[in-house]
């Protein structure tokens, strides 16, 4: 079983990246889980979003998760929110900050010890989609530092996913991904 | 009604106005129609009137008010003439009376014992207004 | 009209919505009378999506209450149509007079109940009270523990409430959050296979039918109603189970995915056992696996029919049991909780020694974890040891302060 957790505000597409994730793993025969923690939000507010993996059908509906990857995919949240919270010694976290991994680490003394990787998904996805929703970045850095997938069969897949809408800005996502993939650290 | 059992009734809580099929129902006199027992049209509520309305077609300007106002169906209208009072539901309230705008009204309420022909004879004439 | 077919992969992922929206396109439901509430919304959305996109054949009637919203759908279906609608918590509750109106009136219609907690406090997150509340209301209630149930239950739910056999209403529940907006793997049909499932509409005593007019709706005082109702039982106990059992063993010739009016995991030589509706069911037979690891024989029972309650295969299948706990996801009001009840009286008058304890447990969404149902599991084991309930016999689970015991 693999867990993922992800740490959003509510309106940057943490739950449609989870849910892509989940539609691209669930074509390759793995069984999948995409859900969030929803209350009556309003958007900016702090939310997790989460995404269970497993070769075999998942019966597991408790939201309680020690999770093994941590997305955070707003810079603040690693003040404000506690993102290590249920973690576990192996738990890896990708973080959204323009800051270099020791600089983020060194402001925020709960990463220290952990397996911590940086990118900047919100500038990444502001140059190239040109709105800061972080999350098809945040997929780009996954399939790096997890080699999960090759990223070129992950693209193809996200080209479906994203099927709707228009061409530019798919492709505009292609090249976020492209650029988190290359750019995490 | 009928003591039938208690699972012969058709399920839901639906009743049928007519026994079997019916065409052209708009083109077909009430007294021809084939009003099933759970039609109100066979249940006579008639007993119950004490006071009549006698209808006198002489004024009747066949407006339909009657027809369109008798909370009973028991205006008779043929083509869009009237032509009297189904006995047989009508309870006598006398709102027929009311809404009919003629002068002398062509329907006033009597006793139920009252002769409609006695009364035709005498009914009353056209109200002055005061000056 | 023509309308558009639509690909599917064999397998999506879709949420808990999204499958039933998809089981209603598939059905070509004709009339969607709708209020929208959190979380059912996305299911009304998404007929009216699909409708717009002209994947349906139909009308989406836009009401201004869930008390107009199923008034339509009782118009819909005395007309001769097949009806669908959504709803939750609040709306339910705003519904609830029409209910009756629709089960009584025998009108076939499918409601999907995307659970959640009733207010105050005001919640949007799932627990059972909405699904309690219409226990009564002479509906048929099926109870989805996942996406995948959520989709194959609505078109077994259409099937068997537009039997002219059954023409009972039917509610589909299916967990707030953690169904209705859960992605998982949904295996689909393709749409010419679940519309030949449910096949063409046949109408019955519609008003639509002008060569025989019916009156729907009508009064009975004292002469008549305590037939109409006690017929309306009857059929429900004597008919209704059998049509279902026929439907579930229709769809698996179909699908390979077999349903039954109670889920058994596990319950073969169990001496514990967890009775449950909805995604607990799930996460507890994970748990139950588990806990056989440790050397405790634990067992699941989910209720898949909840309305016509199963109460004979609920006594068969817990009367060898040692303990059971009845976990209920809804705020007692006073008494025990609805599944303790319905599981005491279905083994009342037998041999069974079985312990029963209730629990309460999830309201307003709170989890239901592992941890908490590997303690339970043991709870029970110790009571199955000692031979008697060694604690009250209504608990919490999952609440903050003092320990909660009653009864």
């Amino acid at each position: 079983m693999l867990e993922i957790r992800w740490h959003s505000r509510a309106g940057q597409g943490a739950v449609t990246g989870a849910k892509g994730l989940a539609d691209v793993i669930s074509t390759t025969g793995k069984h999948v889980q995409a859900f969030a923690f929803y209350g009556s939000a309003k958007r900016g507010a702090a939310m997790t979003a989460y995404n269970r993996v497993d070769d075999k059908v998942i019966m597991n509906h408790e939201k309680y998760m020690e999770p093994d990857y941590v997305f955070v995919i707003d810079p603040a949240l690693v003040y404000t929110s506690d993102v290590t919270i249920n973690g576990k010694e192996s738990t890896k976290y990708i973080i959204t900050t323009h800051m270099s991994t020791d600089e983020l680490v060194a402001s925020q003394p709960k990463l220290a010890d952990k397996e911590v990787y940086t990118v900047d998904c919100i500038k990444i996805a502001q140059e190239t989609i040109g709105r800061p929703i972080p999350n098809t970045p945040m997929l780009g850095a996954f399939m790096k530092v997890s080699e999960m997938y090759d990223i070129e069969f992950f693209k193809e897949s996200m080209q479906r996913i994203l099927g709707k809408l228009p061409q530019k800005i798919i492709d505009a996502n292609m090249i976020a991904i492209q650029r988190a993939y290359d750019e995490v650290k | 009604m009928a003591n039938t059992g208690w699972d012969e009734f058709e399920i839901g809580a639906m009743l049928r106005t007519f026994d079997g099929a019916i065409e052209d129902i708009a083109g077909t006199r009430q007294e021809d129609r084939n009003y099933s027992p759970n039609s109100s049209f066979t249940a006579s509520v008639a007993d119950w009137r004490i006071e009549k309305p006698i209808f006198n077609k002489d004024y009747c300007i066949d407006c339909q008010f009657c027809w369109i106002y008798c909370p009973d169906v028991s205006i008779i209208s043929r083509d869009k003439k009237m032509i009297g009072v189904d006995m047989d539901h009508c309870k006598g309230c006398g709102i027929c009376v009311e809404v009919c705008p003629t002068n002398p009204k062509s329907l006033l309420m009597f006793p139920e014992l009252a002769d409609e022909e006695t009364e035709i004879a005498s009914w009353p004439t056209k109200e002055e207004k005061e000056k | 009209m023509a309308f558009d077919k639509m690909e599917l992969r064999d397998i999506e992922v879709w949420d808990g919505n999204f499958a039933a929206a998809q089981a209603l396109r598939q059905c070509q439901v004709d009339v969607v009378s709708a209020y929208p509430i959190t979380p059912s919304t996305p299911i009304v959305e998404g007929y009216a999506k699909f409708k717009a996109d002209n994947y349906v054949e139909g009308e989406f009637v836009m009401v201004e209450s869930e008390h107009a919203a199923m008034s339509g759908c009782i118009g819909a279906a005395a007309a001769g149509g097949r009806v669908a609608t959504a709803t939750s918590s609040q709306g339910l509750a705003l519904m609830a007079e029409t209910l009756y109106q629709a089960s009584g009136m025998r009108l076939p219609i499918v409601l999907n109940i995307v659970n959640r907690a009733l207010a105050a406090p005001l919640n949007v997150n799932g627990d059972h009270s909405d699904m309690y509340m219409a226990r009564d209301s002479g509906w048929i209630q099926f109870d989805a523990y996942c996406p995948q149930e959520a989709y194959d239950l609505n078109f077994i739910a259409f099937k068997v409430s537009e039997d002219h056999d059954v023409r009972i209403p039917a509610i589909v529940n299916q967990d707030g959050f953690m169904t209705s907006h859960t992605a998982q793997g949904v295996k689909t049909m393709d749409d010419d296979t679940a519309y030949g499932f449910v096949g063409e509409y046949k109408p019955m005593n519609d008003m639509l039918d002008f060569e025989y007019p019916v009156t729907h709706g009508v009064q009975t005082e004292e002469d008549w109603h305590f037939e109409h109702k006690a017929r309306q039982h009857n059929d429900m106990m004597t008919i209704v189970p059998d049509k279902i059992d026929a439907a579930f063993a229709e769809f698996e010739k179909l699908t390979g995915r077999k349903y039954n009016q109670i889920e058994e995991y596990s319950m073969e030589d169990a001496d514990v056992a967890v009775v449950c509706m909805g995604t607990s069911v799930e996460t507890a037979r994970e748990v139950a696996l588990e806990m056989r690891e440790k050397g405790i024989k634990a067992g699941v029972v989910g209720i898949r029919v909840f309305r016509p309650f199963p109460f004979a295969k609920i006594a068969e299948v817990l009367k060898d049991v040692k303990a059971v706990a009845a976990l209920d996801r809804s705020a007692p009001g006073g008494t025990a909780g609805a599944l303790f009840n319905e599981i005491a009286g279905a083994l009342f008058n037998t041999d069974s020694k079985m312990l029963l304890s209730g629990y309460i447990y999830g309201l307003g969404g709170r989890d239901l974890t592992k941890k908490h149902l590997v303690d339970l599991y043991t709870e029970l084991q110790a009571n199955a040891d000692a031979g008697k309930v060694l604690t009250k016999q209504q608990q919490f689970i999952g609440v903050r302060g003092p320990k909660l015991a009653y009864l």
